[in-house]
């Protein structure tokens, strides 16, 4: 085999592994320019070699890579200068990259319209010139690389825009949580009784939801439905929320339509989490079909209304009211025990009292129920009764 | 043995480092080979002989690795001998008009025996 021969194989060697290393997965795109600059400095056998991009936002070029050329300064390198150099031409080194870089090759690296950066090559290590074939094999090899910088290039580009995008979501979420908050507190404010029920109920749900498996975006949607169920009672009268007396059925009527006041309120809001308008509106109904304001079957309630139906009455029952004091912790469970099958899920109710169970065994990082108890609870007790309920449900 | 997992044995005979890179030199794990003589040079060593027995595949990544180590022993005026390569080996540096700038032997006993004959 001819000398000739060998070196074009060689060199057609050289752009396969120069393809393989530009195109391997596993690997960082700092490690793969590296390699690729040994690829370079390995085929035109020099120990100076360098690839530099230029960057989109500043116009300034950057090393990306380098050996043998310690004395670069791409700071004083003209951006525009190395620009105006002819495309896909190599010439010589220019002195403005640096004193000392030396003799050498510079090859401009375009992509269509757009310059991306530079390959330096120094002199070969045979002290031997370059040859016609030598930049041929650089043309193709420079073409490969522009192409691997600006690929590089777009992704940063990406992927800086997706954080951004990423950014605003979350300030927007944010205040979107801090909105649902004054809402939810404005609508308490009403009820000087029911004071952080709102916030009760949605943490109460999520503790519920995420017992039960819920992914993260069906939890954030049961809890803003927690947050904004009781919407609709800004529109009933204050004196009305705060009596101390008896309801006359007319004013029991009255209250009963805030589900669906609350439901008319949220009704133009377009939720990016599914059935948050249904669990507001069903929030009162019962399991018999005897609640309101659908007198829906338990087939028509799905478990987001059944979570919230049951963190409502139990915040509800252990919170004070204008016309009676409230539950313990205890009475309330036996109380929402009671009205399994006929109120509350089987299902949900179990998980309730798992995650309480949890909590307080302290087997969960961030309670959300248990510090809602008064301190003089006594967790002893009732620890021992959601034992007794969860075996028994479990069963 | 994995070629593409490429590992760097060595030893020390008198004043001269006896370097045994292993698998295929066609990577950044090659640059082990170059930390294995900056190893050595730093403690002073300026005779090294690298075992190519080991080591099959040498591509254009290699052949850059080893102008690094050939350029790093000239500069501290140090003296570096390949040996045990194969004839494709051979071929490819002759190809690439290294030869002349390199000092070959078909063994390493060789390798050693000309850099204690003081001739370096």
């Amino acid at each position: 085999m001819s000398t000739e021969l060998k070196r074009a194989l060689y060199n057609i060697s050289a752009l396969a592994d120069l393809g393989q290393e530009i195109t391997s997965g596993g690997s960082s795109f700092q490690e793969k320019i590296q390699s690729v600059l040994y690829v370079i400095t390995g085929t035109f056998l020099t120990n100076k070699g360098a690839i530099l991009d230029r960057n989109r936002e500043d116009g300034q070029m950057h090393i990306l890579a380098q050996r043998g050329f310690d004395q670069l300064d791409p700071g004083r390198a003209d951006t525009e200068g190395l620009a105006s150099f002819a495309r896909n031409e190599p010439c010589p080194l220019p002195a403005a990259l640096g004193t000392g870089v030396g003799a050498g090759i510079l090859m401009p690296l375009w992509v269509r319209d757009e310059f991306t950066g530079i390959v330096l090559l120094g002199e070969k290590f045979t002290a031997d010139p370059y040859t016609a074939e030598d930049f041929e094999l650089l043309r193709i090899i420079a073409a490969q690389i522009a192409v691997a910088l600006n690929n590089h290039s777009l992704f940063r580009d990406l992927s800086d825009q997706l954080d951004e995008n990423r950014r605003l979501y979350e300030e927007m979420r944010r205040i979107y949580h801090d909105t649902l908050q004054a809402f939810a507190a404005a609508i308490d404010a009403k009820d000087a009784y029911t004071k952080h029920h709102s916030q009760r109920v949605a943490k109460y749900s999520v503790a519920i939801a995420r017992e039960l498996g819920w992914n993260d975006h069906d939890i954030e949607g049961i809890y803003v439905a927690g947050y904004l169920h009781d919407v609709g009672k800004l529109v009933i009268s204050n004196d009305l929320l705060n009596k101390k007396n008896p309801f006359t059925q007319e004013e029991v009527d009255e209250i009963r339509t805030h589900s669906t006041l609350s439901h008319r309120i949220i009704s133009k809001i377009n939720f990016p989490w599914k059935d948050v308008g249904k669990m507001i509106r069903h929030h009162h109904e019962r399991l018999d079909g005897s609640g309101y304001p659908d007198a829906l079957s338990q087939e028509e309630l799905n478990d987001g209304t059944r979570i919230l139906t049951l963190a409502d009455a139990f915040d509800a029952m252990t919170s004070r009211r204008a016309y009676r004091e409230k539950m313990d912790i205890q009475d309330a469970l036996n109380e929402l025990k009671n009205c399994l099958d006929t109120q509350f899920d089987n299902r949900i109710m179990l998980a309730f009292c798992r995650v309480l169970d949890k909590e307080i065994k302290g087997e969960l990082p961030e309670p959300d129920i248990l510090p809602h108890f008064d301190r003089d609870s006594d967790l002893t007790v009732i620890a021992s009764l959601l034992e007794g309920i969860i075996r028994e449900l479990s069963e | 043995m994995n070629p593409a997992q490429f590992t760097v044995d060595s030893r020390l005979d008198g004043d001269t480092a006896v370097i045994y890179p292993k698998g295929y030199l066609n990577n950044l794990a090659g640059e082990s080979l170059v930390a294995e003589c900056g190893r050595y040079t730093g403690k002073g060593i300026r005779k090294i002989v690298l075992n190519f027995g080991g080591t099959g595949l040498i591509n254009s990544i290699g052949i850059s690795l080893l102008l690094q180590i050939i350029e790093d022993l000239r500069t501290i005026e140090g003296t570096v001998c390949f040996s045990d390569m194969s004839k494709f080996q051979i071929d490819t540096l002759d190809m690439l008009g290294l030869l002349k700038h390199l000092r070959i032997f078909p063994a390493e006993s060789e390798a050693l025996q000309y850099l204690g004959a003081g001739t370096v």
